[in-house]
């Protein structure tokens, strides 16, 4: 398409949005963001915070590839932690209070600031297509402007046909305040689109003057802050600490006595929930027997009146709502500024997109975030970038990047989503990854920065950075080998390092091995080493430590990867093959896996289908 | 589990010839490390190393734990891509008989090589192109046998308390693994108090892997209902032994000879009495000697007797006993599995003892009576068709890894090692009876998460 308005037009300045606007710009094309209001780029919509459990890999997976979250949250948290610290350095994840505001007017001067993004305000209702409706050609906003593009990424977040319930109280609406984008979601069906229902809830939010913090726990950050980013050492942020206080049984009762009043059990809701994310009505119902569950008072910004409450999100009538919370420690006087809600919203079945998020009926038709049925701002944002990334290889006739599920969590999520589908909002989770202990979060940049190089998104300095990376801990690793503990190592540090002494002649490797031998040990016996890199040299000391196990995941993922090398061509033609059941013939049709190791991953494909694949696709090879 | 069967970075083998007595076995290996392998327990281990593809060598297969002489063979060395499976591939000639075999076999697994799974030859076969679509078909057969649900119906045929019993284990392995994930999945702060301290304990762990164990080891009796009762044919050299066994044959195979210690090492066959299957043992006699190669059968023979379920210790009724034939019926410990025959009583010699069964060879007579006291004696042994039994090799061995999975989580559980590294070595336990009874996927572990912890803020 010559003439177009623009190369590419994303729709919804939400974290997927944000991610693929950026990264399509970067990439060279002239990028238009529709959205519904430019005072929401970027908005938290439900808890302040970013990272977590494997959620934090994903923050530091996207900064690796060049997008932009990290650096987003890196300026505008008030509070780090790394979780799982006892729990083995795989799962370890970090996690950040973020100041919402701080946090939004970041990404609308990112996504300002930045060459060839044009930023505009309205609503997506229809598409263009080409005379074969099989291309997209651009989008019809409400006000009636018609934009063309030759590429379009879909970022439309909880506000496709978007319903807010509160009691009985209904409104179309993406966000309390915010109107729903209506439209959208009837084109696509009408475009032959599967879309489905989901749910998803938040809590109020409360007035921190209202709050006796007294009868809380205080819950304080860590002392040390390892920025998200890369391209950051260290970062210097305020740290406010968040509380923690808890139900009761009488605030169970009122909820249980006012459940006929609940959107979601009265009926009203027809959209599937989270089980991991369950409102408070969910909780006493499936738990009867807990006699209290847990909140965390969390602050929304520095500046701000507002306290999130996270653990209670609720959808019942307001008035009950502020008669349970008063029920709580320290929130018996509580004034409620924003109540709880639920939010039902419309999503595309993610088995109808390619590994690439593309839509595998419009060509240049991409989808990413919560818009695909997942939800969580991570989980938004790394598929917004790789969709952005892969809607500039789409325009340059390269291949899409597709991370494997052994390379980065992000791969893990799009796989899971385009050859499982989801039937309620897909989180991520560590066990979700069944390569984990290869995708630590330290590892990112050494994963993922050389493909986005490769894509010509990241910059030169960041391999620069990497490789520096890279060289810094194979020399510390060096040291360690060659170094063994000599008599004035035990004289000097034998007090403070226990059971040195019986390590006389050993390498330092293989004390690094001994389990409860830290990086400090090392420090004490090896003081020199405090002048490099602190995070190359825990880095060091895990790979040592987990060197074993390590080996054997990686034997895993080469046995993995043989299926996944093994192509399945995009014209292959299912119909007729003999020998594959029905069944498995109409997933195979309707996901059309890339590799026999994809096929072999979709739900009710046999073993013996697999093994005619192989077959057929062995055909013509005369490698006896 | 699908990944498993698709392994292809290790080395394999399994008996390619049927598993039964014959004169000849072949024994097929196939791995790109295989030539080595196969060299490291072979007497002319320079010479397999240097063959050229189509080559046969002559040597000893040597026990690589003990450093004995396996069996004397001509190994087949094939160098990929020009071999069945298009890898690198070593076939062993070698003696038949059954017991010759299983030591084979084990050498080899002692060497490295895995026991091959059901059709892996030919999966590897096409893997690596080496394969028609004409024979799609037929391996479509075997590898939809090995399927989960296809395997589990096999199973469901054999025994539903099997299925049930795995999957009573694997339940354990899944809830403790739950128990992991959940501290993996959700910080420490927002468990509020629904899992502390270590999640795992030592001796459930051990409990749980004494339980595999024994179902591992189920195996062998398992084999002994599967395969047929072992009944050895004992008794001093002439007893009649032979002649026995071709009468409970019903055909003439072992050699009856009057020169003493014809029958040199010992030969089985199969029979059906009364419905149940039988695998008959004609042993050599048990009788001191100077022949080598016979001394050798006559040690054979020791050793089948020993494994046997049931043993036909003959004295012949012209001679009588012996102090011997005393020695013998007195030292047999289990008397529940010895049955004495007085044989060839067509001569009309002593008469019968206390508790012989008279039998002639010759005029078959007494031989309903023995048949009787044959099926008896198998169908008294204790507990073989009510118990959960496992029935074939691949099981034995994935219930041995989950064993093996589980006893490195214990050793890992008193050290309170990370639960990142535990959870994987969990997770192999879980694949391991998924393999059996079907997949359990990250969906089910969290799916039990949810179930049972009220997490998620
Ligand atoms: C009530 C609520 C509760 C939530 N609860 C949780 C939770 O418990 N846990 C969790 O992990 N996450 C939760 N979230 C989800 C989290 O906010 C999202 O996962 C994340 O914001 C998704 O990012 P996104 O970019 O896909 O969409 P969004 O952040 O929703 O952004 C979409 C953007 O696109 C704009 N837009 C939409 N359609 C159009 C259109 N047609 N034209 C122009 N602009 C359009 C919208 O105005 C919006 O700015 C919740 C969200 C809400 C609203
Ligand atoms: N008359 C008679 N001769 C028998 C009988 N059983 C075996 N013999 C003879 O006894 C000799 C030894 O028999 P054989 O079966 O080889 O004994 P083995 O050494 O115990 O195997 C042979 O000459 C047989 O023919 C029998 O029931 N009656
Ligand atoms: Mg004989």
């Amino acid at each position: 398409m010559n003439n177009a308005d623009y190369d590419a037009i994303v729709i919804g300045g939400g974290h997927a949005g944000i991610e693929a606007s950026l990264a399509l710009a970067r990439l060279g094309y002239e990028t238009m963001l529709i959205t519904q209001s430019l005072d929401a780029i970027g908005r938290l919509s439900c808890n302040p915070s970013i990272g977590g459990l494997s959620k934090g890999n994903i923050v530091r997976e996207i900064d690796a590839l060049g997008g932009e979250m990290g650096k987003l949250i890196d300026k505008s948290m008030i509070q780090f932690r790394i979780l799982n610290q006892r729990r083995g350095p795989a799962v370890q994840a970090p996690r950040a209070q973020a100041d919402k505001f701080l946090y939004t007017r970041l990404a609308k001067e990112t996504v300002e600031n930045q060459s060839r993004l044009h930023p505009f305000q309205d609503t997506v209702v229809d598409f263009i297509l080409d005379s074969s409706e099989t291309k997209i050609q651009g989008v019809i906003t409400e006000r009636g402007r018609r934009f063309t593009a030759g590429t379009v990424v879909m970022t439309t977040g909880t506000f496709m046909e978007g319903n807010i319930f509160i009691g009985d109280w209904v409104t179309s609406s993406g966000r309390l305040g915010e109107p729903a984008a209506v439209g959208l979601g009837t084109s696509l069906r009408r475009m032959g689109f599967s879309l489905g229902r989901l749910k998803t809830g938040t809590p109020a939010r409360v007035a921190s003057s209202s709050i006796d913090y007294s009868k809380m726990e205080i819950q304080p950050g860590d002392d040390k802050i390892v920025p998200f980013s890369f391209a950051a050492d260290t970062i210097v942020r305020p740290a406010v600490p968040c509380y923690i206080t808890y139900t009761n049984e009488r605030t169970h009762k009122i909820i249980r006595d006012n459940m006929d009043k609940s959107p979601l059990y009265g009926g009203k809701i027809v959209g599937t929930g989270p089980r991991y994310c369950p409102s408070i009505e969910d909780k006493v119902v499936r738990f009867p027997d807990r006699d209290r569950h847990q909140i965390f008072v969390e602050p929304e910004g520095l500046d701000s009146e507002e306290m999130y409450l996270n653990g209670i999100s609720s959808s019942l009538p307001e008035t009950v709502q502020e008669a349970f919370l008063r029920t709580i420690p320290g929130l018996e006087d509580v004034r409620v500024m924003r109540p709880g809600y639920a939010v039902e919203y419309d999503y595309l079945d993610p088995l109808q997109l390619s590994p690439s998020l593309m839509t595998k009926k419009i060509a240049g038709l991409f989808s990413a975030g919560q818009t695909n049925g997942t939800s969580g701002y991570e989980e938004a944002g790394c598929q917004g970038l790789l969709a952005g990334i892969n809607a500039a290889m789409y325009m340059q006739g390269k291949p899409p990047l597709v991370l494997s599920r052994s390379e980065a969590y992000a791969g893990v999520l799009i796989d899971d989503l385009v050859t499982l589908g989801t039937k309620e909002p897909y989180r991520m989770f560590t066990s979700r990854a069944e390569y984990r202990l290869c995708l630590r979060q330290d590892t990112a940049d050494i994963r993922l920065t050389q493909k986005s190089f490769d894509a010509g998104l990241q910059s030169a300095e960041a391999v620069e950075r990497l490789n520096l990376k890279i060289e810094g801990i194979e020399e510390i690793k060096e040291l360690l080998r060659g170094r063994r503990v000599n008599g004035k190592d035990v004289e000097e540090a034998g007090l403070r390092v226990t059971g040195l002494k019986e390590r006389l002649g050993d390498t330092f490797e293989k004390l690094m091995k001994v389990p409860d031998f830290t990086t400090e040990d090392l420090l004490v016996i090896e003081p020199s080493l405090s002048e490099t890199h602190r995070q190359w040299l825990d880095q060091a000391a895990i790979d040592i430590k987990y060197e074993g196990y390590i080996d054997r995941q990686q034997k895993q993922i080469n046995r993995f990867k043989r299926m996944e090398n093994l192509k399945i061509p995009a014209a292959f033609n299912y119909e007729g093959v003999n020998g594959i059941s029905s069944e498995s013939m109409e997933k195979l049709k309707e996901i059309r896996p890339l590799s026999v190791g994809q096929a072999s991953r979709i739900s009710g494909v046999r073993s013996s289908d697999i093994a005619v694949l192989l077959v057929l696709l062995g055909r013509g090879d005369d490698n006896a | 589990m699908k990944e498993l069967e698709y392994n292809t970075d290790d080395s394999i083998a399994a008996l390619a010839t049927g598993w039964e007595e014959s004169a000849l076995a072949v024994i097929r290996t196939s791995g790109t490390d295989s030539i080595e392998r196969a060299a490291a327990i072979f007497s002319n281990s320079a010479g397999m190393l240097a063959a050229e593809g189509g080559r046969i060598i002559y040597g000893f297969v040597i026990d690589p734990e003990t450093g004995e002489k396996v069996d004397e063979v001509l190994a087949a060395v094939f160098r990929a891509p020009k071999s069945y499976t298009g890898e690198n591939s070593v076939e062993f000639f070698c003696h038949g008989g059954l017991p010759a075999v299983a030591t084979m076999l084990s050498a080899l697994k002692k060497g490295g090589f895995r026991d091959a799974g059901p059709g892996e030859f030919t999966m590897r076969a096409f893997i690596n192109g080496k394969l028609d679509l004409t024979r799609a078909e037929a391996v479509h057969e075997i590898v939809t046998a090995k399927t989960p649900r296809a395997h589990s119906l096999a199973l469901n045929r054999l025994s539903g308390a099997l299925e049930e019993r795995i999957d009573g284990l694997k339940k354990r392995i899944v809830d403790m693994l739950s128990k992991v994930e959940l501290l993996l999945d959700y910080p420490e702060d927002e468990l509020d108090g629904q899992a502390s301290g270590y999640p795992l304990d030592e001796t459930e762990l051990s409990r749980l892997c004494e339980d595999i164990e024994c179902l591992a080891e189920s195996f062998r009796a398992g084999r002994v209902f599967r395969e047929g009762v072992p009944v050895a044919l004992a008794g001093r050299t002439n007893a009649g032994k032979s002649s026995l066994f071709n009468l409970l044959l019903k055909e003439d195979r072992a050699i009856v000879s009057e020169f003493h210690g014809t029958t040199r090492d010992y030969i089985e066959s199969w029979i059906n009495v009364n419905g149940i299957p039988l695998r008959l043992f004609d042993t050599a006699g048990l009788r001191a000697s100077e022949n080598s190669v016979e001394a050798e059968g006559i040690k054979r023979s020791g050793e089948v007797i020993a494994d046997a379920g049931i043993v036909l210790y003959l004295v012949d009724s012209a001679e009588g006993l012996n102090s011997e034939d005393e020695t013998f019926l007195e030292d047999f410990e289990d008397k529940s599995r010895l049955i004495p025959v007085w044989s060839k009583i067509d001569r009309g010699g002593n008469s019968v003892p206390e508790g012989f069964i008279p039998v002639s060879a010759m005029t078959a007579e007494g031989l309903p009576r023995l048949e009787q006291a044959l099926s008896d004696s198998a169908l008294g042994k204790k507990g073989l068709d009510d118990e959960v039994i496992i029935d074939s090799i691949r099981q034995r061995d994935l219930l041995s890894r989950a064993a093996e999975a589980v006893r490195t989580v214990q050793a890992a559980t008193a050290q309170q090692a990370p639960l990142d590294a535990v959870a994987m070595e969990l997770k192999d336990a879980v694949d391991a009876l998924g393999e059996i009874t079907g997949e359990v996927s990250s969906a089910d572990i969290l799916n039990n998460i949810f179930l049972k912890f009220c997490v998620g803020k």
